[in-house]
């Protein structure tokens, strides 16, 4: 696993490239983090029905509403279910690290966003491994194109995510501790394009600072 | 029935309970808690095999029955547990097998990681455990506990409205922490010291790779210990777990050698486990352990155990610091904050804190201190006071094992604060002193010490947690004192053998060169046997002292932490103004965010200049330059921040010097800043909080996640004219415009501006905010528009 620096940075509002001084800062910063805190993920296999409301996963009773789920899942008859969390020691370390010094814990925020992708990267690998012969689409979340984010606690729920991560869903819908993802990965048995990784999926396009400036995040 | 006895038997409990349900077909979606009512056959079916596999304790299904988790489901949370025990009972009528009510996590975060504050917490778990006591459960369970203060909570809330007997197992990963980072110590401790009955751990690992833990649990405390695993870990394609009863049953056995004593299963297990377990330990009793008792404060992730000199920080307290006493009089957490930070980053191990000030509700104030101090510093506490109900207050919302300073050798005081020592498991100081006065021999300060200890003990506090303060005298006005104080600390840990507190530096009140008279008491009394000198750690001489003493005394092993504690300094002491400092501006320590040279600049441009125009005239618009460089994309957030914080500096050396000659700060307008109901997620709201200080704005924090109403009450009480409110998430835009709403019907309607990550100018537009602000640096335009520059 390692942590995109740049990554990084983009989350901390830095373009590239960074100045220098900001990027020595940050590789100290993200060494610490990754010394102190690794991701931690579940994920479990579900199958998956089609039907005239969408996708649905039986063993959930669970129905994916919207047209990202239909578009991603189409040609899947399995998904996989992801959920990847630092944890609330991440949290805590952000906490004091704002107390004492603002602009390191922004840093330490961006490295948090990219060392849990970090994490859903390695389960990602993880979970082709266990399903040779078969192809992932791109995971995606709700939050992303119109996955609503009210499936939140379904989905922690499938992976009893509490018990198994300590990661919880709060009354509006937002996953605690903070750098937590939950995602899906359809399993098809041919490749799969990928769609989800540009600005025209992302729920943020309207919002993204990146965007605006006419730049992206580079997850495009 | 009598008491069921924990201590001379095996006990073995029962296996999983949603494992067999999804055995048998329980159907996808349906709520596990809910079965009581819709299939209670099934429930008691399941019960009764767990008692025909051995179970002398069962759980009843109520292990998400709290009115958290049941929110929506249209079932109180006395109608689910009632059942549920009830059920439960009927299962084991007729056997010698008992039920307990069993509580689980609530399902969210507690303060400061979710939303969920303490008493809310401690009121959901009594309501289950009340109603379990009432539909006849014989004990209480918590369980699968990840937080040692959510587990802090239910367990005050049994022991607080039931006399149940309670069971608490936390579930632990294989590194030895819990996922919010708890040691097994900090459980083992602070759990005991709350009084349960038994602890242990449940859930996460198969026994296999529980055995290292529950060894080292069983090393950490005198009570029973519960091991109660899953089967091995759970396949991800198909769900299953790896260990079959055998084996699961044979990995559990070097458990019983370890010391553990009550057994069972979860995720995975099944009777059949549960069978094989007793089969497997048919004919054993528990193993004798040898637990020795040491000193012992913690945190959650950091525990400390007192076996050498320990430091107590002493620098959170208003006596005689007047820029403390107006942080407390105006509720400036943050102030108090940053100076736990810097005793902290000066090496100290334990922080004693005193809030105590005329206006000052201690009651009210030493329970948010110490909640602020948890939130970022990771030390063990000693509260100071002698107002029973701050102490209580105080040690309620402590996560861990905390100290109390203090009790003295009056028996009135002893009543009021023993008791409240004993109900939260804290470490009690015992200051050498009666109703009398401070005895002038060594030998009357030692015979106060040792009735101390016996009252304590006789409250039921362990011996290791009693502490003696010999107390020091000012030896310019009492000379023959310093000796006997010496004296009776030799006594105390001879005779007595208890760990020794001593504040050092009133010892130099009224001399020339204080410091070495101070030091030199200092490696005196630690000679003598002082364990816990309570100091100023920002004073490096006597930091330097204890870490020399403690290379002489052999506590510091191959004197590793002395040589780390030097490294680097066999140069030559640099010279005391850097040179290269030559040209350095303030403006320019601001820009480039250099906090520790614009505070020295500050203090020594305070000398020709007046605190106003240092800031309009210097401070502002180097603050104004960075913020162009920001705008233009020459320089970015961190580096904004970085001046801001260097500016905050600047500020702060200001405040000191104003404090100290009674003036203050002309503040230039308020304004309030809140994350809206729902969002608890605040770096944003806290970066336009750091931003907006710098420029001189009082900026009042209403926190995170604050309800409409509550913002709207902290306006109108204080006339505030602008609120800034973030959001972060689509879900939480309407607590955002209800907000909005509110403060735009009161009487006076401040001017509002939004942001966050989800919030568009539209948005901003629609919901009725007056200003939208992209980022801090927009918010600064709005301050100044609304508040003059």
């Amino acid at each position: 696993m390692e942590l995109n620096l740049e990554e990084a940075l983009r989350y901390a509002g830095v373009p590239s490239p960074p100045p220098a001084e900001l990027r020595r800062e940050t590789a100290e910063v993200a060494a610490g983090l990754t010394a102190a805190v690794t991701p931690r993920w579940r994920w479990r296999l579900l199958s998956l029905e089609h039907t005239a409301e969408g996708p649905y996963l039986p063993e959930l009773d669970l129905l994916l509403p919207g047209r990202t789920a239909a578009l991603m899942l189409k040609e899947c008859a399995q998904a996989a279910l992801l959920a990847c969390t630092l944890g609330a020691v991440f949290d805590a370390r952000l906490r004091a690290l704002q107390a004492r010094d603002m602009a390191r814990a922004v840093l330490l925020d961006g490295c948090g966003s990219a060392w849990v992708e970090a994490g859903c990267d390695a389960a990602e690998e993880e979970i082709s491994g266990r399903l040779p012969g078969r192809f992932l689409t791109d995971r995606f979340s709700p939050g992303y194109g119109d996955l609503p984010l009210s499936l939140q606690p379904a989905l922690c729920g499938a992976l009893d995510a509490q018990r198994t991560l300590g990661l919880c869903v709060t009354d509006s819908c937002l996953l605690t501790p903070g750098k937590s993802v939950t995602a899906l990965l359809g399993v098809a048995d041919r490749p799969q394009m990928a769609r989800v990784r540009g600005c025209r999926y992302c729920s943020m396009n309207q919002t993204c600072q990146l965007r605006k400036g006419g730049k992206s995040c580079g997850l495009s | 029935m009598g008491s069921l006895d924990f201590t001379d038997q095996l006990i073995l409990l029962d296996g999983a309970m949603g494992t067999v349900l999804q055995q048998r077909g329980l159907p996808a979606g349906e709520r596990p808690e809910l079965l009581c009512l819709t299939r209670p056959e099934l429930l008691e079916e399941i019960h009764r095999e767990y008692i025909q596999a051995g179970s002398r304790i069962i759980y009843a299904n109520t292990f998400g029955a709290n009115a958290h988790k049941l929110a929506g489901t249209g079932h109180s949370v006395e109608e689910v547990v009632t059942q549920a025990v009830r059920i439960a009972r009927r299962a084991a009528a007729g056997t010698d097998t008992r039920v307990a009510v069993d509580m689980g996590p609530l399902g969210e975060l507690l303060e400061p990681m979710g939303g969920v504050s303490f008493e809310d917490a401690c009121d959901l778990f009594r309501e289950v455990a009340v109603a379990g006591a009432k539909a006849g459960a014989e004990l209480a369970v918590i369980e699968t506990m990840t937080d040692l203060y959510e587990a802090k909570a239910a367990l005050l809330a049994v022991k607080e409205n039931t006399d149940l007997p309670v069971l608490v197992t936390l579930s632990f990963e294989a590194g030895g922490r819990t996922f919010t980072g708890c040691t097994i110590p900090s459980m083992a401790r602070t759990l005991e010291g709350l009084g349960a009955d038994a602890i242990g751990l449940n859930c996460s690992l198969g026994p296999d790779m529980l055995l290292p833990l529950v060894q080292e649990l069983c090393g950490s405390t005198r009570l029973p210990v519960v091991v109660k695993p899953n089967a091995g870990l759970p396949d991800p394609v198909d769900g299953h777990y790896h260990m079959d009863p055998e084996a699961f049953a044979q990995a559990l056995f070097p458990c019983w050698e370890a010391g553990a004593s009550l057994f069972g299963g979860c995720c995975g297990t099944t009777p059949d486990y549960i069978r094989r377990v007793r089969e497997v330990l048919a004919g054993r009793a528990p193993v004798r352990r040898a637990y020795r008792p040491v000193s012992f404060l913690c945190t959650p992730t950091v525990p400390l155990r007192i076996d050498g000199v320990r430091t107590i920080g002493e620098r959170i307290n208003p006596t005689g610091k007047k820029r403390f006493q107006q942080a407390l009089l105006e509720g400036d957490l943050d102030y108090i904050l940053d100076v736990g930070i810097q005793e902290v980053d000066a090496g100290a191990d334990i922080l004693d804190v005193n809030v105590g000030y005329p206006g000052v509700d201690e009651a009210d104030m030493l329970p948010r201190v110490v909640k602020k101090l948890q939130s970022a510093l990771d030390v063990p506490l000693q509260l100071d006071s002698s107002n029973p109900a701050a102490l209580e207050a105080g040690l309620r919302v402590y996560n861990g094992k905390a100290a109390v300073n203090s009790v003295n050798g009056d028996p009135a005081v002893q009543e009021q604060i023993l008791p409240i020592v004993k109900k939260y498991g804290a470490a009690v100081v015992g200051l050498a002193l009666d109703e009398g006065g401070i005895p002038h021999t060594a030998r009357e300060r030692v015979d106060i010490a040792r009735r101390i200890l016996e009252a304590a003990l006789a409250h039921g506090i362990p011996r290791e947690d009693v502490w003696i303060d010999c107390l020091t005298l000012t030896v310019s006005a009492q000379q023959g004192q310093a000796r006997e104080t010496l004296a009776a600390l030799r006594a105390v840990r001879e005779e007595l053998g208890l760990q020794t507190v001593l504040g050092v530096s009133n010892i130099s009140f009224g001399l020339p060169n204080r410091a070495l008279v101070t030091e030199t008491f200092l490696v005196q009394a630690l000679e003598a046997g002082l364990t816990l000198p309570i100091l100023n750690p920002n004073q490096k001489a006597m930091m330097d002292a204890v870490a020399a003493f403690r290379v002489l005394s052999g506590e510091d092993d191959g004197c590793r932490a002395y040589v780390a504690r030097f490294a680097g300094e066999s140069a030559p002491a640099a010279p005391a103004v850097p040179a290269a400092d030559g040209g350095l501006t303030l403006e320019e320590a601001v820009i480039r965010g250099l906090r520790a040279d614009a505070a020295r600049l500050a203090r020594a441009a305070l000398e020709t200049e007046e605190p106003l125009s240092l800031v309009n005239n210097r401070l502002i618009p180097a603050l104004d330059a960075v913020g162009s460089g920001y705008e233009g994309g020459t320089l970015f957030l961190p580096q904004l921040l970085s001046a801001a914080q260097a500016a905050q500096a600047v500020f702060e050396v200001l405040k000191d010097a104003l404090a100290r000659t009674g003036g203050s700060m002309a503040a230039k307008g308020a304004l309030a800043v809140a994350t809206v109901r729902g969002d608890i997620h605040d770096i944003g709201k806290n970066i336009v909080k750091t931003v907006l200080e710098n420029y001189g704005y009082q900026v009042v924090d209403l926190g995170r996640d604050v309800p409409a109403q509550a913002v709207c009450d902290a306006v109108a009480e204080k006339h505030i004219p602008l609120v800034g409110l973030s959001a972060l998430m689509t879900t939480t835009l309407p607590a955002m415009e209800e907000t909005i709403r509110m403060l735009k019907a009161l009487p006076e309607p401040p001017a509002v501006f939004v942001g966050g990550a989800v919030v568009t100018p539209e948005h901003a537009a629609r919901m009725g905010a007056d200003y939208y602000a992209k980022d801090a640096r927009q918010s600064v335009a709005v301050a100044r528009e609304v508040l003059g520059a």
